[in-house]
């Protein structure tokens, strides 16, 4: 079963994370034999461990460190946000990697095309979509059509839409890969109790685990790399959970920390040669901070829906996923079922009193809907340390800055109106839209890929462009956001860096 | 400690983790400080919060009792949280200054008169969220409403009704 290392041990690859990003990279490491240790600040739950409960669970799994500014909800777990995921996955189109010169140069935006193309890409799809058991791609038949997945395809058949499909999500719809098939629990967002759905908890942890080449450390949480005078990183520093520190030698370093924890490792990094952070000579490290445009409308439809008896998201409508300059701006975006629980729809329902109330009475009657769409990167977006709180860990405190761009407000009321005039159509009533930021949370681009290394943090492997031996393996990476969810993009981009990390090493490059 | 004290807790660890009103008390001091205290914000505090929370979420198939339960952990969360009962403490002087009665003293119209008025106000947040979080985290209300709660004790609803709908057009 699992090794473990030597402290001194220069010889192995340490992956700081253990989720969609880290997860993946460290298992595709481990299985060509190259030795692996993860380190990850959170603990390791069992399935007994996910209850049906929101609160708990966040508190079980959830990342509840200080943090300052925009809000994001992340976990700090093994499985990392693959815990918390609802498992939609639709791939990126062609322009989407090609922003910069698909859209132009938006007012206010910093966007450039992707140093790679969607045919690079396309085969790694394929092994992520294989590897995560994507419903309706290898065989695997589309996923089980809930009601909400009915409400939203009858709704936007009356729209007009074609491309509407049940299929696309990396919950087992039948037993595949050692897990079972999906038994319609609901509560997707506090883990899923059986493993239908796909997370790094039980499928790369332990496959890696299986290989002799892999050592999982958990409650480790990392402070600091150290580098040596030749530019190479040397050693990664990080606190047990007893508190006590140690430096863990390496031969490279890939930190998939999800975006936040990602910027505040790398700036807390900082040395008399990266003064202003580990890699970050272009000054472009936290900039650029995208979350997508989301928002969540509830309906009330004439009669029950019960969208509580099934997965958060059955499916999605892809029909305003391209880019059609007409709407009045940029990019597209995604149509995909929602569904939540009765504490998390009061939340979602404005005001207080009876007509509120009224509301939330007929639970059973509400219909939902996600929106995931284009966001384009900003200067002025970006996550920093804050220059005097510390957290328990004596580390720098993230301050989050975001704000809306005017396309993604546009496209964000389009949404809006759309997914208004489908529940219309069925003669449902909108009781709840969000107008402004959305509660989703896709984090991406604060260690942009780039061509050039002025523009970003990482060349087409995610490698630093400023250190060789250190990589960035979460969404991070992403250089624009396209419209589709991230994770996918994130394992895909995971397992091509994998095959070029074993490829370096191979030559001695590394 | 009693099956109600256990619900009790775990009920107040989930909200405060959950709305984050007590963020910064971390899970370690929760449980030290529970255990040492159990203490009761009196039931004055209680009515009146009762009277709140019905006129924050009014459901008239809900009774009192099951409003009462919720309240009663809400406030126990004071015994661990002190800037959460300075926060009570502030809604209710400020209820009670609205007019000349005290707030308790008022009918319906003017209860919600002196709601509304301080609904801008920090507290009437915190004291919206808490409240809206055990209510509709109350199995009681759950089965009034005709939510689930949770279910894979009962094998999910996959063979439990999760493709059934009837009043949709047909599909082309």
């Amino acid at each position: 079963m699992a090794r473990t290392y030597n402290m001194n041990d220069d010889s192995v690859v340490v992956v700081i994370g253990s989720g969609a990003g880290g997860g993946t990279l460290s298992n595709e490491l481990a299985q060509k034999g190259i030795d692996v240790v993860c380190l990850e600040a959170g603990s390791r739950l069992a399935l007994t461990d996910i209850e049906n409960d929101p609160g708990l669970m966040n508190g079980r799994m959830g990342w509840n460190d200080a943090r300052m500014g925009t809000a994001v909800w992340l976990c700090k777990t093994v499985g990392g946000t693959t815990m918390r995921w609802s498992g939609i996955t639709p791939r990126f189109q062609e322009h989407e990697l090609k922003p910069r010169s698909t859209y132009g140069l938006l007012d206010d935006t910093t966007l450039i095309d992707w140093p790679l193309t969607l045919d690079e890409l396309a085969p790694y799809y394929d092994k992520a979509e294989f590897k995560m058991g994507v419903s309706g791609t290898h065989d695997i038949p589309p996923s089980f059509e809930t009601s909400m997945y009915k409400v939203l395809r009858a709704g936007g058949l009356k729209m007009g839409y074609k491309e509407i499909t049940s299929a696309r999500t990396a919950i087992n719809p039948l037993a595949r890969d050692g897990r079972p098939g999906c038994l319609q629990i609901g509560f997707c967002h506090s883990g899923c109790r059986i493993g239908a759905k796909w997370s790094t908890l039980y499928t790369e942890v332990p496959k890696a685990e299986s290989t002799d080449h892999f050592e999982l450390r958990t409650g480790a949480m990392v402070l600091k790399i150290n580098h040596n005078d030749n530019g190479k990183v040397t050693g990664v520093v990080y606190s047990d959970e007893a508190g006590a520190v140690h430096e863990q030698k390496v031969r490279a370093v890939a930190i998939a920390g999800n975006v936040v924890e990602t910027t505040r490792l790398l700036m807390n990094s900082a040395s008399a040669r990266h003064p202003d952070g580990l890699g970050n000579s272009s000054g472009q490290l936290g900039r650029n901070y995208m979350r997508h445009v989301t928002t969540g409308v509830y309906a009330v439809m004439p009669g029950e829906v019960n969208f509580h008896r099934g997965t958060r998201q059955s499916g999605l409508i892809m029909d305003e996923q391209y880019h059609q300059a007409d709407r009045g701006f940029a990019g597209g975006y995604f149509i995909e079922t929602g569904a939540t629980d009765l504490q998390s729809l009061a939340g979602a329902i404005p005001g207080w009193g009876e007509e509120a109330a009224g509301h939330i009475e007929k639970y059973s009657q509400m219909a939902s809907v996600f929106v995931s769409g284009e966001d384009p990167p900003q200067a002025r977006n970006r996550i920093t340390l804050h220059p005097s709180e510390k957290d328990q860990n004596g580390l720098a405190v993230p301050v989050i800055d975001y704000a809306m761009h005017p396309n993604s407000t546009l496209m964000q009321q389009h949404a809006n109106i759309k997914s208004t005039e489908l529940f219309e159509s069925l003669g449902g009533s909108v009781v709840s839209k969000i107008e402004g930021i959305g509660y989703g949370c896709h984090n991406m681009g604060v260690a942009r890929m780039s061509e050039n290394p002025t523009d970003g943090v990482t060349n087409r492997w995610g490698q630093a462009h400023d250190i060789p031996n250190l990589f960035v393996s979460d969404g991070s990476l992403f250089t624009s956001s396209a419209a589709a969810n991230p994770t996918l993009t994130i394992v895909a981009l995971a397992i091509r860096q994998a095959d070029h990390i074993a490829e370096r090493m191979s030559r001695r490059e590394l | 400690m009693s099956d109600s004290n256990i619900t009790r807790r775990r009920f107040i660890v989930a909200a405060i983790t959950f709305t984050g009103f007590a963020s910064g008390v971390s899970m370690l001091r929760l449980s030290e400080a529970w255990a040492q205290s159990d203490a009761d914000p009196g039931q004055d505090t209680l009515d009146g919060m009762i009277r709140v929370a019905r006129l924050l979420y009014p459901h008239d198939s809900i009774s009192d009792a099951v409003y009462a339960e919720v309240l009663d952990g809400i406030l126990a969360a004071t015994a661990i949280d002190a800037s959460f009962a300075d926060t009570l403490k502030t809604a209710e002087a400020a209820l009670d200054g609205h007019q000349e009665e005290a707030f308790m003293d008022l009918d319906h119209d003017a209860q919600l008169a002196a709601l509304r008025a301080v609904e801008g106000e920090g507290f009437f947040a915190a004291i919206q969220a808490s409240v809206r979080f055990g209510l509709y985290g109350h199995p009681a209300v759950w089965q009034l409403i005709g939510y689930g709660g949770p279910s894979y004790q009962d094998g999910g609803y996959l063979h439990r009704g999760a493709g059934d709908i009837d009043w949709l057009p047909e599909a082309d």
